[in-house]
Parts: structure tokens; C-alpha cells; sequence
């Protein structure tokens, strides 16, 4: 692999990573909810495209059901999870995205388990060359995150967006005010589990192969490592965060050239590395690395 | 109005409202006073909708109201405030009062991302509102400041000014003037009683500032422990023995004094 491929494979990876964050982000950054299993989200949407397209469904059709797939997973996980505190709901997503992981592990004649789904199909594969492809992926990569990223700018800047805040900050306050806290609430879930699942499936198409060990629990950490480097409440920072964290993530595995240390300690040190940046976030700059913007009207 | 009948909530083994009846006429300022922990709160917790009464009904505007959640009962025109104002950490003064209205085209998933004219011409007008009720309040030099920045008086100001965005016909007012200076409270009591006044609204508000009570309401309703010891105009109330022990001698007597 040349660096040039592998520079388009971390931009690809941050695009559809910074999709997660980003939904991440609209639950826990503008909403309050503290999700703990998003990676369940994503991988709804990788193994539904991967399914349906393996079955003869073109890419479109894929990546949209993905979304939608994940979208009801997610409103069908916040209708009777939605009334739970905060630490609760926490740790019930949490038990979600583990179940959604081993019912890909188990249910062998829709997955195959731990053999994982291959070949998965790539759009347009035959038109381009195999050097090009990557090039033309990054691109459909950077369409679906500049609409996704536009609609969340819109969501989170209209009234819809301020009821968000104020459920986030107060949520008896919003009760008051005649807002039904319970049904935002779940609005939100779906949504953002919808836009986890569109990453999902782009995801799935430009790996091919996706199985369950593709959606452990540590990606979700990361990702709450992104937006909390990035900044809660900022959709920018999403993206600065994912670029960030993944740089770093990767990073790690040029120092054993540089450090005589096994490839197996290099491993270890990512999570150390993840670690020390987010207490550092915490410890010097609370709100993330691009703070929430205040809303401010001209008067 | 309102119309408050045979209310009983218990908490536990604590018996916080034990039959409590009330009516609100339209326009009227009516006050709720009594000793700490007499059910005043409670009250208001009942008919806003955050908690269910155990037995007992609510009209409002001759509707029963007693089941209905309590953005359904702010969205008939009965508007509350608290008494520890909840004020958002990160959301400006002016976005409070945005917020507060209903019928925005873009507190849907759809009209927000695909109506953002008619969103834009909505906060137009929104935000003239927002302005000249925070002028008003004098709050205006804060409107683009964190409402979690002002002080408890503020915060009081800005929940009057965030509940009159919503144009309510019924205002339930938990000790507005609670932390509020002497100048701002006699302020706050030209400007409440200028809306009932001026446009027709209707107020019950708690309050342990009785030179606010007997100034700003028609009629007074005490509660102590759970009853209500006594109800008229606020001349009335201060004269009533069985008031002034319900407030300065035992809770037992107080009791007694209601049951005759």
C-alpha cells in the first residue's frame, strides 16, 4: 500500500467516522443523551446495506435502507427507554448495542456470525480503475457527510435545535413551556441512530467485509472520544475531533520505528494515547477543542 | 377559570394535600399563602400536570385537566413557573424566550430542514416579542447572555417574561418575588397587575411576601398543613385568627381552628 492509498484510506475512514461523531454528537452534545451504544446503530446499517445489496439491491438502495433501518432501531430503543434517568438510559443503550452484536454473532443463517458478510458489492467498481476507485469512494464519502452535516447544522440552529437545549439543560423547564420532552427525545434517537446507520453502510461498502467484531463496544468510546475532544454542542468540532483522534489513533504504530517497542505494546499505547487526551480535554478545556457556539441575535 | 376540587396527594405516610378546593375567576389575581410545607407547591405541581392527584378533579375553562401531561396542560393556556427558576446553563436569555412559544414551523424534523423561510419570518417576529417584554423586565442588556449567568432575581424576571411569550390565559406564579430587590418587586407588581389589567389574564401566584399578596391580589387562599384554612380578600385574611395561628402558634390548633 502506497502512502498516497493510505493517506485516501484514513480520509475515507474520517469521513465516515465523522458521520458517527456527528450523530453522536446531536444525541449526547445537543440533546443530553448519554448513548452508549451507538456502535449498535452503526452496525444495523452496515449488515442491512450489505444484505440487501449482496441480494441484488443497488448502492443507493443499500445506504438509504441502512439508515432507515438503524433510524427504527433506534426509535424502537428510545419508546420505552426514553422515560429512564440519564445514568439508566446510559447503561441500557450500552446493553443494546452488545445484544445487536451478538445477534450478528448468532443468528448464522442471516449473517453468517463470526464468519463475517463478504464481498460485499462496490458502486461503480467497474468504471474506475483500482487505483482511482478509493478517490471516487472518498468523494461519495464527503457528499453523504457535507449532507448530513448541513441537515444537523439546520436541526440544531432552528426551534427544533432550541427545544433540544433546553430538554439538555432543563427538562421540566421544557415540560412548562408545552413541549413534549418524551416524543423530541425519541425524534432524536432516531435520527441520530439513522445517520449512525448511513455511515454504517458506507462503512460496509468500502471495507466489503464487515462481521461482529467490527462493532465491539470500543468503538463507541472512541467516538465519545471525538466528540469530547471536538467539543459537545459543536457540530464543527465533531469533525476536528474526528481528525484528531484518528491521526492519533494511528499514529501510534510509527513509533515502533522510531522507539524500540513491541507492536503488541504499540497497540496498548492507542488507548493510553485516547486516554491522556481526554483527561487533558477535561482538565484544560472543558467544552472540547471548538466550544459551542453561543447564539447570539442581533438587537 | 380554574376550578380546583377535593384535591388529596400523599407522599408516602405524609398526607401534602388532604381535599383542597379552589376556584379562580377569569381575570382574577387570586394569592396562596401558608406556613412551609403546607401544600402550596404541591398544589401547583398538581394542576400543572407533574404530578397526578391521588383523587380529585381540575377544570380549567371547564375541561377536566386532571390526567392530561403537563405540556398538553401549558399548551391549553395554563402557564407555570417554578420556585428554584430553572435557567438553562448555555442557552441565551433570548433563546429562553424563543422557545417558549408554541406552533413553531420549525420544532419538526422536516419543517426545520426544509422551511427555514417561514422559520426565519417567525423569529422576526418572535424576537420584536422577546424584545419588548424584556424591555419590560429590564432585561434587555442581557439578552444575549447565558441565562445561566443572572441572578435569582433575574432568573425570576426572565421566567415571567418566558411564560408571558406564551401568551397564557392562566399564569401559576411560584414566589416570583422570592430574591427579588425591594425596587424590582414593587416594579413586579405595576407589571402584574398591568397584564391582568390590560389584557385579561388571570394569575395564582404563591408568595411569602405579604405586602405583594395584599397589594397585587383580589383574593387569598391559605393552606396549612394540607387544608385550606381560610379564603377573601387579603384585609380579611390578615384579621383572621385562625390565619395568624396557623402562621405563629401550633400546627394542632391551627388544625382545630379549620374544622369549625
Amino acid at each position: 500500500m502506497g502512502f498516497l492509498d493510505l493517506v485516501l484510506y484514513f480520509l475515507i475512514m474520517m469521513g465516515i467516522y465523522g458521520i458517527l461523531t456527528l450523530s453522536l454528537n446531536l444525541h449526547y452534545g445537543f440533546s443530553g443523551l448519554v448513548n452508549f451504544g451507538h456502535v449498535g446503530f452503526f452496525a444495523v446499517g452496515a449488515y442491512t446495506s450489505a444484505l440487501l445489496t449482496l441480494n441484488g439491491a443497488p448502492f443507493l438502495v443499500g445506504v438509504i435502507s441502512g439508515g432507515l433501518a438503524a433510524g427504527i432501531v433506534g426509535f424502537a430503543v428510545a419508546l420505552p427507554t426514553s422515560r429512564l434517568s440519564i445514568h439508566y438510559w446510559a447503561i441500557t443503550t450500552l446493553g443494546i448495542a452488545e445484544v445487536i452484536r451478538l445477534f450478528a454473532l448468532n443468528e448464522e443463517w442471516l449473517t453468517r456470525g463470526s464468519f463475517g458478510l463478504i464481498g460485499i458489492p462496490q458502486p461503480l467498481i467497474s468504471v474506475f480503475s483500482v487505483r482511482i476507485y478509493p478517490l471516487f469512494y472518498l468523494g461519495v464519502v464527503l457528499i453523504f457527510l457535507a449532507f448530513i452535516f448541513y441537515a444537523i447544522r439546520c436541526l440544531v440552529n432552528s426551534p427544533f435545535g432550541r427545544v433540544l437545549k433546553a430538554i439538555r439543560e432543563e427538562d421540566d423547564l421544557a415540560l412548562a413551556m408545552g413541549k413534549p420532552v418524551f416524543h423530541f427525545k425519541v425524534k432524536v434517537m432516531a435520527l441520530g441512530a439513522g445517520f449512525a446507520g448511513i455511515a454504517g453502510a458506507l462503512y460496509a461498502h468500502y471495507i466489503t467485509y464487515i462481521s461482529p467484531l467490527d462493532f465491539m463496544p470500543i468503538i463507541t468510546f472512541v467516538l465519545w472520544s471525538m466528540v469530547i475532544t471536538g467539543g459537545r454542542g459543536s457540530e464543527v468540532g465533531s469533525l476536528v475531533g474526528t481528525v484528531v483522534i484518528i491521526v492519533l489513533y494511528n499514529s501510534t504504530r510509527y513509533l515502533k520505528d522510531l522507539f524500540n517497542i513491541s507492536g503488541q505494546t504499540v497497540s496498548s499505547l492507542r488507548m493510553v494515547a485516547i486516554g491522556i487526551i481526554i483527561i487533558l480535554v477535561v482538565l484544560l478545556k472543558r467544552g472540547g477543542l471548538v466550544e459551542e457556539k453561543k447564539k447570539t441575535f442581533n438587537i | 377559570m380554574l376550578a380546583i376540587k377535593n384535591i388529596h396527594k400523599n407522599f408516602g405516610g405524609i398526607r401534602a394535600l388532604d381535599g383542597v378546593s379552589l376556584e379562580v375567576d377569569k381575570g382574577s389575581i387570586v394569592g396562596l399563602v401558608g406556613p412551609n410545607g403546607s401544600g402550596k407547591t404541591t398544589l401547583f405541581n398538581i394542576v400543572s400536570g407533574f404530578y397526578k392527584a391521588d383523587s380529585g378533579e381540575i377544570f380549567f375553562r371547564d375541561e377536566n385537566i386532571g390526567a392530561l401531561p403537563p405540556y398538553e396542560v401549558a399548551r391549553r393556556g395554563l402557564v407555570r413557573s417554578f420556585q428554584i427558576s430553572k435557567a438553562p446553563n448555555r442557552m441565551t436569555v433570548l433563546e429562553n424566550m424563543l422557545f417558549a412559544c408554541d406552533q413553531q414551523t420549525g420544532e419538526s424534523v422536516l419543517g426545520s430542514l426544509f422551511k427555514r423561510n417561514q422559520i426565519m419570518a417567525q423569529e422576526k417576529t418572535q424576537i420584536e416579542q422577546a424584545l419588548s417584554l424584556l424591555e419590560l423586565t429590564g432585561l434587555t442588556a442581557l439578552a444575549n447572555e447565558y441565562s445561566g449567568t443572572l441572578s435569582g432575581g433575574q432568573r425570576k424576571l426572565l421566567a415571567l417574561s418566558r411564560i408571558l411569550m406564551r401568551d397564557p390565559d392562566l399564569v401559576l406564579l411560584d414566589e416570583p418575588a422570592a430574591g427579588v430587590n425591594p425596587t424590582l418587586i414593587l416594579k413586579l407588581m405595576e407589571f402584574i397587575k398591568e397584564i391582568q389589567t390590560k389584557h385579561g389574564k388571570t394569575f395564582l401566584i404563591v408568595e411569602h411576601n405579604m405586602n405583594f399578596i395584599s397589594s397585587v391580589c383580589n383574593r387569598v387562599c391559605v393552606l396549612d398543613a394540607g387544608l385550606k384554612i381560610a379564603e377573601g380578600s387579603p384585609e380579611e385574611i390578615q384579621k383572621n385568627d385562625v390565619v395568624l395561628e396557623a402562621y405563629l402558634g401550633g400546627r394542632e390548633k391551627g388544625r382545630k381552628g379549620a374544622k369549625q
